[in-house]
């Protein structure tokens, strides 16, 4: 993507959550904080003042599905093309840092017992996204035979270990008997799931580092 | 991995060429002649083909398998 481009993407997004932004205080402050507090929608009734919020959500809606349709058009771009195809995507380290959302499922153990609500324990699937840190390290790199060799190992063996724990919580959550609650059970198969799916976003990308790292190691040019 | 002994790194010299031109002759990394010439990972049929044919030497003599 071209950097104006990009730039006219940001923009529209930075509208779009101002225009969001904008909608939610004029609907606090001049319209009873209707559509921004949960809404029966069987029994809604449009009122011209709820106008902006209407706009201001179906303006978001248009761009994250245009952001979508644009990230799966250069994905397929980028498959076609023969000269990108040999060499891993570019993506900067510091998008590792959005690992740190995973942290917000901790925010679970405060919902729960406050509204019953065991949502917020899906954020720790965010811990996978620590693996862009070492996907950053390695991008730009051209993918030899030896790289994917590696890169299917790496696969392999983090599937085999995700798998494994799954099972394992699988014959133990299965009982239903966890804390004696059936409840509890819930929480703790959300946790594990979301951990275990994190695990299998995470390990890929860092064992694929650690093989080709490794290999590396001890090695010096002649 | 199966035990074998490469003499890839005496070939290349003999032709003249860097493991960087080798590398970029076949098309794999620097990293993959490195570890080829120590023995250490085992290449496709294709790449030890390309190889031979790039340094000029039967495959039979650079990768020797007991």
């Amino acid at each position: 993507m071209k950097k104006n481009q990009a730039k006219l993407w940001i923009g529209c997004g930075i509208f779009c959550v101002a225009a969001m932004l904008l909608s939610v205080w004029y609907a606090v402050t001049f319209n009873n904080s209707r559509l921004v507090t949960p809404t029966d929608l069987g029994s809604y009734t449009f009122t011209p003042k709820d106008l902006p919020m209407l706009l201001s959500v179906s303006l978001f809606c248009i761009y994250v599905f245009a952001l979508c349709l644009l990230l799966m058009v250069n994905i397929r771009k980028r498959k076609r093309s023969p000269a990108g195809a040999n060499i891993t995507r570019r993506i900067n380290p510091r998008l590792g840092l959005l690992g740190l959302l995973g942290f917000l499922g901790f925010v679970g153990f405060w919902t729960y017992p406050a509204t019953g609500d065991v949502s917020p324990f899906v954020f720790f699937l965010f811990f996978g996204f620590f693996g862009f840190f070492y996907e950053g390290r390695m991008s730009g790199t051209f993918m030899d035979e030896r790289f994917r060799e590696n890169a299917a190992r790496a696969q392999l063996t983090a599937y085999k270990i995700t798998f494994r724990i799954l099972l394992v919580a699988l014959i133990v959550l299965c009982q239903g008997r966890l804390f004696g609650s059936l409840e509890y059970t819930l929480i703790a198969a959300v946790i594990v799931l979301s951990l275990t799916l994190a695990l299998g976003i995470f390990l890929p990308e860092y064992l694929l580092y650690r093989y080709d790292h490794d290999d590396q190691a001890g090695e010096g040019e002649e | 991995m199966a035990e074998f002994e490469c003499r890839l790194k005496k070939y290349r010299q003999l032709k003249d060429l860097t493991q960087e031109q080798l590398a970029a002759q076949v098309g794999v990394r620097r990293e993959t002649i490195m570890r080829l010439e120590k023995a250490q990972y085992n290449p496709s049929l294709k790449l030890a083909v390309d190889i031979s044919r790039a340094v000029g030497a039967p495959i039979e003599e650079i990768f020797l398998f007991p």
